[in-house]
């Protein structure tokens, strides 16, 4: 499972992005999104804003769950309080891969079905664990409302973040 | 003053673009006094001129001559003006100098040239200055019957062609109700498929006599084109007995026992012998398939695309949007999905295309009328030629009798009318012709309509057939006006007094005797006993043929079975526009067919259920829609591609339902949109469909409206989305035209974001939207290059009466054999220049946020963005750079 993660600010501007994959099920944590369409994970993203718009207003959670689906690319969101929106796009891999090079995460479910709903809560722990490093983040009070995030340290904080949950 | 007149001429092609060559030299002529433009001459021997005239788009149809519109060429020595009104069909003309007329051609610095040799060159030297490629392409315009008006306008000293298209306002639609009021719109695409079919059936003799006239497929082929538009209101009576008037009902007319499918035996294997001795039919099993497949109807719109393409190079005028608006289609799409509907095979699982008349004909040359129309009967219901065994055979025989006015003596045809009504009862009909063919040149001849529900595989061989005659053989048919009222006349009273009676009276009986007995409680327990005897016979028995269930194991009903009747009369109701009964008994067939394991015919009802459920006026709740609607086009999908694998059936269930669930808007269009998208996932597309859903899906979303200003809810990003991919697909595909409207409409639609700076923010999304513009500037260049023409391309508007949109297809081709660059007209330069800044002032505003977004971004990227920023900058005006040298 590849993972693509960005966070979008409050004029569609994409504040932070990191590209990681699967620590889980022997996976190595590198992100196996095909190199010519990298582009296509911006797109899609940037579509399911659209989504997310309509989905925020019928419940008063900050995590939306899955909210967009294109082709074998989920996306879930978590909505802060400043409408800065966590987007979170996971592409299980082609099933002809995942049952030859690693048949062993075939079992677990996190990787081999978005929808579950022990996928659903791994992503809420994730989410949550990276808002609490957001908002340290933009405390600093040179920060202002949709300034790109360059800190290494909250970088950092989410590679470990998805080390630990997905 | 120049004016124009045009006549009226016809051809199996439809026009969006024009090229016209003008050569510059010195002693450019002003043309004087009056021109015409004559149809092409086909007959008169003169093909070698044509290539010499000046080609335009060309109306058919209406008031001809057509009028010109001369107000503005008083003062105007060089202009042309020719204005077409109410076109009903986009043509060619020829546009030559009249000799008859005695028109001058007057070049001023070479001295008049004298009316002797306009005489014995006018084309000739006419020819010099200008010529002309045939326009042949696109769009089986369904927005034709939108257009209003076409002004042609042709300026000989800037040897500038504009073509102005204005449209009528498009009335919005109203479901099923004024069905028939906008044609552009593809419920009435989708109503007009499924309509009743009617059989053609004639003697040798009238095929004689209609070979003479000049049509060599027999009088299928006359009567045709006027099917498809019944003069006139038809009232139709539905089940519970209130009538409703429609204004655009059709028939399709077929050949009697033409485009059978044989349904593969469900026991695969099973001896061909025994197949054709149960059909009754003397076919041979491997019977090349006359059914529409997906290919041929990519290869159609494939065609017509490259055509388009073609045509518009040279003048790579910044396509933007037909300016169509939402509700009407991409022509190109609506002619995909036109060519998918047309020509349904004759299959056991639908009983659309089986008959529901069959007009028997003979003509007054015949020496025993009578005895032939029997024998003509008993062909069609017994022997060879009588239809297999899934075909009801008891459909309605109309008798007709051709008469040939110019040859045959009325009186006799009629005692002989007489006669035959006598005998063989009041579905007769006589219908009288002329007997020699149409010339195009004839003061009462108007071109014979064009069929526009000719199946892909026919369009096709017609396609290829026009291509190896090389350009102008028009393959345009002509009849005499006394004849096109006559078989109107015949059209519509055989539809009112005959067939609509008929399949009315047919529901009723089959309601009454069949369906009313499934319906209710009763007839549920019916069902259940029925399917309890059928599990408990087949385990007994094991054969499973012939024992509970109707379902034959060669993989059909026979015509008598019960659900073979109600099939039938579903369809019926589905024809008559009786949604409500034909949902019902849909509904019913579902399950019955479910319990037999006819899954074609599973795969079908279903279909027609889930359509015609969206087909009626009343409002679903999403809850329904997804309990019903979706379980039924799941259904639907599943049988055909999986237990059925015929793709063509579920390509048409599920485009079907995306245009339908689109129509009925707000929530629904999500639902299109992932059946869309469920359709390109299941590949069963072929490049063409696939691009063309991709683009579909993109006017879906943008249809949904959002709640509010910031538009909650609607679907801009995904729309833009689709659009970029549709770009992306139709430049894989060197469709430039297309992808660049595709590109253009993307671009558009993030800019009306109200986050101003769209996607330009996300780094390579944005790099992949520039190179997209960047590569298409380039193949455009290219593409000039090699036709090595500076083009001009010109946008005016002429639009004076109404606020009607008004689209713009204007494309001129100059060749420039020396250099005469400075002609230009101020007022055309004007009518540029304001179209070019509305463009540019976009431009720039997209720049203008390019370059914030750049500041923000890390160092790296930078200079490639700002470069390929530049790149664009200079590659994306075409336009503009032509004009400064233009």
């Amino acid at each position: 499972m590849s993972y693509y993660f960005v966070i979008v600010g409050t004029e569609d501007n994409p504040l932070f992005e990191y590209e990681f994959g699967t620590s889980k099920a022997g996976g190595d944590g590198q992100a196996r999104f095909p190199e010519q369409a990298r582009h296509m994970n911006q797109f899609i993203v940037h579509s399911s804003l659209d989504i997310v718009e309509e989905v925020q207003w019928g419940t008063g959670q900050m995590y939306l769950k899955c909210v967009d689906r294109f082709y074998n690319n989920y996306v879930s969101c978590f909505l802060t309080g400043g409408n800065v929106k966590f987007m979170l796009l996971h592409q299980p891999p082609s099933s002809s891969v995942s049952s030859t090079s690693n048949p062993r995460s075939s079992t677990s479910t996190i990787a081999t079905n978005p929808m579950s709903p022990q996928t659903e809560e791994a992503v809420r722990a994730f989410m949550l664990e990276i808002y609490e490093s957001w908002v340290k983040t933009i405390m600093n009070p040179f920060y202002r409302v949709n300034m790109e995030v360059r800190s290494p340290i909250f970088r950092q904080r989410v590679a470990a973040a998805g080390r630990k949950y997905l | 003053m120049a004016a124009a007149y045009a006549y009226l001429s016809h051809c199996t092609y439809l026009v969006v673009g024009v090229i016209i060559r003008v050569y510059h030299s010195p002693a450019l002529p002003t043309i004087r006094g009056r021109i015409t433009a004559h149809p092409h001459p086909t007959t008169t021997g003169c093909s070698v001129v044509d290539k010499d005239h000046l080609s335009i788009a060309h109306a058919q149809g209406q008031p001809c001559p057509v009028e010109a519109e001369d107000d503005e060429a008083e003062d105007d020595d060089n202009k042309i003006n020719v204005v077409f009104d109410n076109p009903v069909c986009l043509t060619h003309a020829v546009l030559r100098p009249a000799c008859a007329d005695r028109t001058r051609l007057n070049a001023p610095s070479n001295g008049d040239l004298r009316l002797e040799e306009l005489q014995e060159q006018g084309p000739a030297i006419f020819g010099r200055y200008l010529s002309a490629v045939p326009i042949r392409s696109v769009s089986a315009l369904p927005a034709v019957a939108s257009v209003r008006r076409i002004s042609l306008r042709l300026d000989l000293l800037t040897t500038r062609l504009s073509l102005t298209i204005a449209h009528r306002p498009n009335n919005g639609l109203a479901l099923a109700a004024g069905a028939g009021d906008s044609p552009g719109d593809l419920l009435n695409l989708i109503l007009r498929a499924f309509v009743p079919h009617v059989a053609v059936y004639s003697s040798e003799d009238t095929d004689v006599l209609l070979e003479e006239k000049g049509f060599d497929r027999g009088l299928w082929e006359l009567l045709r084109p006027f099917g498809e538009r019944i003069q006139g209101k038809v009232i139709i009576r539905d089940s519970n007995g209130s009538s409703r008037t429609y204004e655009d009902y059709s028939l399709h007319f077929t050949r009697f026992g033409e485009g059978i499918v044989h349904p593969e035996s469900s026991t695969a294997g099973l001896k061909s012998s025994q197949a054709s001795r149960v059909n009754g039919t003397a076919d041979k099993p491997n019977e090349p398939k006359t059914g529409n497949t997906i290919a041929e109807v990519e290869a159609v719109v494939d065609r017509h695309l490259s055509y388009a393409e073609e045509s518009f190079f040279g003048a790579p005028h910044s396509p933007t949007s037909h300016g169509f608006g939402i509700d009407a289609p991409s022509p190109y799409y609506a002619l995909y999905l036109r060519r998918l509907l047309s020509g349904l095979p004759l299959t056991p699982h639908e009983t659309f295309a089986h008959p529901v008349a069959c007009v028997v004909a003979i003509s007054s040359r015949n020496k025993a009328p009578i005895e032939t129309l029997r024998r003509l009967y008993k062909e069609s219901s017994e022997g060879n030629k009588q239809l297999p065994h899934w075909v009801d055979g008891e459909f309605l025989r109309y008798y007709v009798l051709v008469h040939d006015d110019e040859r045959d003596d009325i009186t006799r045809s009629m005692s002989l009318f007489d006669q035959m009504k006598r005998n063989l009862g009041l579905h007769c009909h006589l219908l009288r012709i002329r007997g020699t063919r149409s010339l195009a040149t004839d003061d009462d001849s108007i071109p014979l309509p064009r069929c526009e529900w000719m199946s892909a595989a026919e369009e096709l061989a017609d396609l290829r057939k026009i291509e190896d005659y090389e350009g102008f053989e028009d393959p345009t048919k002509y009849i005499f006006e006394s004849d096109a009222t006559a078989i109107r006349t015949f059209i519509r009273e055989m539809v009112m007094q005959s067939i609509i009676p008929t399949m009315e009276r047919d529901v009723t009986v089959w309601n009454d005797q069949v369906a009313s007995k499934r319906r209710g409680l009763a007839g549920r327990f019916a069902g259940l006993t029925r399917r309890w005897g059928f599990s408990t016979n087949s385990r007994s028995s094991g054969s499973g043929s012939n024992t509970g269930s109707n379902y034959d194991s060669l993989g059909f009903y026979y015509s008598n079975t019960p659900e073979a009747i109600m099939r039938k009369l579903a369809d019926y109701a589905f024809m008559l526009r009786d949604w409500k009964l034909a949902y019902s008994t849909y509904d019913i067939l579902r399950g019955d067919f479910n319990n037999d394991k006819a899954w074609r015919y599973h795969a079908a009802a279903n279909e027609m259920a889930a359509l015609s459920l969206l087909i009626m006026p009343q409002n679903l709740s999403s809850r329904m829609r997804a309990e019903t609607v979706d379980t039924m086009f799941e259904a639907a999908y599943y049988s055909y591609l999986t237990r059925c694998s015929t793709p063509y059936g579920a390509l048409r269930c599920l485009a079907l339902g995306l245009e339908l669930l689109r129509l009925r808007g707000g929530s629904s269009i999500d639902d299109a949109a992932r059946w869309g998208t469920r359709l390109l996932e299941s590949k069963i597309l072929g490049p063409i469909g696939d691009a063309l859903i991709k683009e579909r899906l993109a006017v879906c979303y943008a249809s949904k409206d959002g709640i509010g200003t910031q538009g909650w809810g609607s679907r801009r990003r995904k729309s833009a989305l689709w659009n970029v991919l549709g770009a992306e697909t139709w430049l894989a595909q060197s469709k430039f035209i297309q992808s660049q409207r595709c590109l253009n409409e993307a671009r558009k639609t993030y800019s009306d974001l109200s986050t101003s700076h769209g996607i330009d923010k996300f780094r390579h999304a944005s790099a992949f939207m520039l190179n997209i513009g960047q590569e298409l500037n380039e193949n455009m260049e290219s593409a000039d290059q090699e036709e090595d023409e500076a083009a001009s391309d010109e946008s005016e508007t002429v639009d004076e009466e109404s606020e009607a949109l008004v689209s713009q297809m204007g494309t001129g081709g100059v060749e420039e054999k020396e250099e005469k660059e400075e002609e230009e007209e101020e007022e055309e330069e004007e009518d540029d220049d304001d179209d070019e800044d509305g463009e540019d002032n976009e431009e720039e505003d997209e720049e203008e946020s390019e370059e914030e977004s750049e500041g923000s971004n890390e160092e790296s990227g930078e200079e490639e963005i700002q470069e390929q920023g530049q790149e664009r900058r200079r590659g994306q005006d075409p336009s503009k750079a032509k004009d400064d040298f233009g």
